[in-house]
């Protein structure tokens, strides 16, 4: 095909490729899908939690007295006023202040009465000697009475008429004393808990809520006064604050990497013709890596555009290398990119093999990068091959000279030995201290800096009996019946832990949930108490107090059927309980939430438990880390054998391949040794981007080692342009404040500018100048 | 035949009597400023065998608040806003708050109170059908929920009384066959009501 057909085409289909792809792409801003693997059934439970668990699609709101402030309402009307207008958010699926229980919850208890006699204890057989003692009839009678009389009258006489004793409720006192200690910690008011119904890292759904709930407060502060502040806490606040800060990062990066890659483009060639065609190619090969990712996965991760535009300055090379060559040698675009091909195509196939390796070593996130990385690699080189000799056809291409490039060349020609005996001697330093590398075994330490939203986050839970998001008992069954046996355990020992001051408070399933086994031990328990002089003493004692015999004198036998946990979950209580019942797990799972504790003491306490474990996010989310960084080094390694076994292929010569290879492993141990003297922690991310170096390393090592314009004053130029280039690109990873992208940024720039050094130094000067 | 045609065209005078005479006890009744009666209070409850009674004060402000200070058996404190309904036992140390539509039946009988006391009677015009009755100095209201409403639980209301204008009984029944009795007493107007008020809606807070 003729130049001018090759050009035309390009300049119709490129459009056109950027069309199809805004069409087909679908944004991911969801850091979970990004960095947490799904591959095992914990990492599965660990994302469904942070995605959307019930606790972590909680806010938290305290409103207060503004200092100073004298408002027209008092704190509890202004609370009540605030609830009920966010109640009407659409995004918001309950409301309700911290120290009452929610309307639903009341009712839903009212409708555990004709259940009473098999849900009145966790404990009946301990429980029975005081709940059934006849010398407390006449106390328990006389309570009955002042509770009938009180504000609270209708709802104690519906359950009254079908639990006389009201034991119903007294499988609920757990649940009483939460709200009281609510109660006494911040009193009636101002604590608010908003349950949302987006999950917790839809940062879009949750951005706008949260304007819509300081809307919804400004607005009826403004009325009364302006006397009140609000304060807001919660995993959505993190995740929106993240997405915020992740959107700045990514417009950030790809802005500055794509003009300093330019500005480093036109320093070195002088050309905005060049510039442009070149930048169009690469812009050709980003639509085409982006449109298989969106045809390949559902979405395509803004963290992966975002290294996919560092990439980018990586594929600027191919073109680069070419014009280099076309300028020095004086040549067409087209005879410079036939000589320089098997090279080209050896580069770019082993970064494809180390972008692949990246791919496969656990981060959902970089499977994308690995796809992107594939096909816009291919893009780029084809496009290097067959069209940009047509798009530089009218171009004059000049080269600048590098200063020092040269200089540095010729001096490790000239002092080899001295050099070589120096290097030898930082391998054996380096080796000697690999062993004080730390590895990072937590994983907080890579999330956002967010300290201030930290200390708020303080500052707001201190108001709220606490509940911790990310720990909780998990208990797991192959059926429902035998999940809540184990969980009744569970709380029993809970509760024995709790005597011992191990944790504060926990949220349990029973009486909501109970199994047919404790209903059926309940209803034993009862029966046996009902002894015909324990009903005559509850007779008396109900006309002691002036209560009525015909109504409340018959003490009913228990529930002909146990109250069924099926029937339970298809009520409405299945909505009080949703958040600890897992679903996607094989089997049953259950969550026991837990209040304030002592994670030791408590995993101890429940450890040997069938079917029951601490589960902690923070621990699990080490485990995975852990998992990465083995999974990283091993890719490592293998990545270096593959990209080894294709220049050998290429070469059929051993020395060759370790010739070419030698730069860049001698940067990767001479990087860990740097890590280990400096004492930086290394994670998987640092793996990872040394596994990027090495894969842009390995290039110019082949550059440098097939040296096919026989000058390798001419080569190393060249290779000095890209490792502008990828310093540029990568270098603009560094401004970004998701700790991911500093690391990545170090790491690749360490690993190439080393690689690059020691090309002339441990790659024998070839034969001609 | 004519007979009908006679009571159709005289239908108009009827309801206009009736309306007069209910705007007559409406006005009545309607109390201007701070105000405090002594109540005696007589509760028939389905689960309780015998009548309970009570007394103690109720206080009523100008800005529509309530408060039902019970005396006896013990000193109980309810209190009723435009917004919240507040119950406080200082015995049993129980302090209770919740919103007007929340706060339940019996508290709700409270706000019920609040709008008859406080004259506002004509406001449950729209989902109770009202009847006024007059026979001699004897005078009552009887407030029926409207049945096309179709609200369950809405007791029916009697407000009555005779000449003397400090004096009114009110009668709210369920359907389930409880009643609530207050007979009540004017003891006191002005200011210092007010005050009095402040302070217990203050205790009830908790404040």
């Amino acid at each position: 095909m003729s130049f001018v057909w090759r050009k035309r085409w390009f300049l119709i289909l490129f459009p056109l490729l950027l069309a199809v792809s805004i069409w087909q792409i679908r944004i991911e801003t969801d850091l979970n899908a990004f960095f947490t693997a799904t591959d095992d059934e914990d990492s599965r439970l660990l994302s469904g939690l942070l995605k959307s668990g019930e606790l972590s699609r909680r806010y938290l709101l305290v409103v207060e007295k503004a200092n100073d402030a004298n408002p027209t309402q008092t704190l509890e009307e202004f609370s009540a006023k605030l609830t009920e207008q966010l109640a009407q958010l659409s995004d918001v699926e309950k409301i309700w202040i911290a120290s009452q229980p929610p309307r639903d919850w009341i009712d839903a208890i009212s409708s555990y009465a004709p259940y009473h006699a098999r849900l009145f204890s966790l404990n009946p057989q301990q429980e029975a000697s005081q709940l059934f003692d006849p010398d407390k009839l006449a106390s328990r009678a006389a309570k009955l009475k002042e509770a009938l009389l009180s504000p609270q009258g209708g709802f104690v006489k519906t359950i009254a008429k079908q639990d006389p004793l009201l034991l119903s409720l007294n499988g609920f006192k757990n649940l009483q004393g939460q709200f009281q200690r609510q109660a006494d910690l911040h009193g009636n008011a101002g604590a608010l808990i908003l349950q949302s119904r987006p999950a917790a890292l839809d940062s879009d759904a949750h951005s706008l809520l949260q304007a819509a709930i300081q809307a919804s407060f400004d607005a009826l502060n403004q009325s009364a006064g302006g006397g009140f502040k609000l304060s807001m806490a919660g995993v959505p606040v993190f995740s929106v604050a993240a997405h915020s800060e992740i959107s700045q990062d990514v417009t950030l990066v790809s802005v500055v990497s794509s003009l300093a890659v330019a500005l480093v483009f036109l320093l070195l060639f002088r050309s905005f013709s060049a510039l442009h065609w070149v930048m169009m190619i690469q812009a050709a090969a980003f639509v085409l890596g982006t449109l298989a990712i969106a045809l390949v996965f559902k979405q395509v991760h803004s963290l992966t555009l975002a290294l996919g535009a560092s990439l980018i300055g990586i594929c600027t090379d191919y073109p680069m290398h070419v014009m280099v060559h076309c300028a020095k040698h004086s040549q067409t675009p087209l005879s410079a990119v036939k000589l320089l091909w098997p090279s080209l195509l050896m580069g770019g196939l082993t970064t494809v093999i180390g972008y692949g390796a990246l791919g496969m070593t656990g981060f959902p996130g970089f499977e994308q990068i690995a796809v992107f990385a594939l096909f816009s690699i291919a893009a780029s080189l084809g496009l290097t091959r067959w069209v940009l000799p047509a798009l530089l056809a009218k171009s004059n291409i000049r080269a600048a000279h590098l200063p020092g490039i040269a200089a540095w060349v010729a001096f490790c020609g000239r002092h080899r030995r001295g050099l070589l005996g120096l290097f030898a001697l930082c391998v054996v330093l380096a080796g000697l201290c690999l062993p004080q590398l730390r590895w990072m075994d937590d994983m907080q330490k890579l999330a956002m800096d967010m300290d201030q939203l930290k200390r708020q986050d303080e500052v707001v839970r201190a108001h709220f009996t606490p509940i911790e998001p990310g720990r909780f008992v998990l208990i797991q069954a192959d059926d429902l019946e035998t999940a809540l046996q184990r969980s009744e355990a569970v709380e029993r020992r809970l509760n024995l832990l709790k005597q011992q001051g191990v944790i504060n408070e926990y949220h349990g399933l029973f009486p909501w949930l109970a199994s047919q086994a404790l209903q059926d031990e309940n209803a034993k328990v009862y029966s046996q108490a009902l002894s015909p002089q324990f009903q005559d003493a509850w007779r008396g004692a109900l006309t002691k107090a002036g209560l009525s015999l015909d109504k409340l004198g018959l003490l009913p036998p228990p529930a002909a059927e146990p109250l069924q946990a099926e029937a339970v979950l298809a009520s409405p209580v299945s909505h009080i309980l949703s958040g600890q019942i897992i679903t996607g797990q094989k089997g049953v799972a259950l969550s026991l939430w837990l209040g304030a504790h002592d994670p030791v003491k408590l995993a101890a306490g429940i450890s040997g438990m069938e079917g029951v474990r601490y589960f902690s996010q923070k621990d699990q989310l080490d485990k995975l880390a852990g998992m990465y960084r083995d999974r990283s080094l091993l890719m490592l390694a293998i990545g270096i054998s593959i990209m080894s076994l294709f220049i050998w292929l290429q070469q059929r010569n051993i020395r060759k391949v370790i010739l070419t290879l030698l730069p860049t492993l001698a940067s990767v141990l001479f990087i860990f040794a740097i890590w280990a003297l400096i004492g930086e922690e290394v994670s998987f991310l640092h793996v990872i981007g040394l596994l990027l170096s090495v894969s842009l390393c390995v290039d110019y090592g082949i550059f440098f080692m097939d040296n096919r314009g026989q000058n390798s004053d001419v080569t190393y130029h060249a290779i000095a342009s890209s490792t502008l280039t990828t310093l540029a690109s990568f270098g603009a990873l560094g401004l970004g404040k998701t700790p991911t992208l500093p690391i990545l940024a170090l790491s690749v720039s360490l690993g190439v500018t080393f690689g690059f050094l020691l090309c002339p130094l441990l790659i024998q000067k070839p034969s001609k100048q | 035949m004519k007979g009908l045609w006679l009571l159709l065209a005289l239908l108009p005078l009827i309801v206009h009597a009736d309306d007069s005479e209910l705007a007559e006890l409406l006005g009545r009744i309607r109390q201007h400023g701070a105000a405090e009666f002594s109540y005696q209070e007589t509760r028939k409850l389905e689960l309780v065998s015998s009548p309970w009674q009570g007394q103690g004060q109720m206080l009523s402000s100008a800005d529509g608040s309530l408060i039902k200070l019970q005396l006896l058996p013990r000193r109980i404190i309810m209190a009723s806003t435009e917004q919240r309904m507040y119950f406080w036992d200082p015995e049993q140390k129980q302090r209770h708050s919740a919103s007007a539509d929340q706060a339940g039946a019996e508290a709700g009988q409270i706000a019920l109170l609040r709008t008859l006391i406080q004259g506002r009677a004509g406001e449950l015009q729209s989902s109770y059908d009202v009847a006024a009755k007059k026979q001699g100095q004897h005078w009552s209201l009887r407030f029926t929920p409207k049945p096309e409403l179709g609200e369950q639980g809405s007791p029916t209301i009697e407000f009555s009384g005779d000449e003397d204008k400090n004096q009114h009984q009110i009668l709210i029944g369920t359907s389930d066959g409880e009643s609530t009795e207050y007979r009540m007493t004017k003891t006191a107007e002005g200011p210092e009501v007010e005050n009095s008020i402040q302070r217990l809606l203050l205790e009830a807070k908790g404040d």
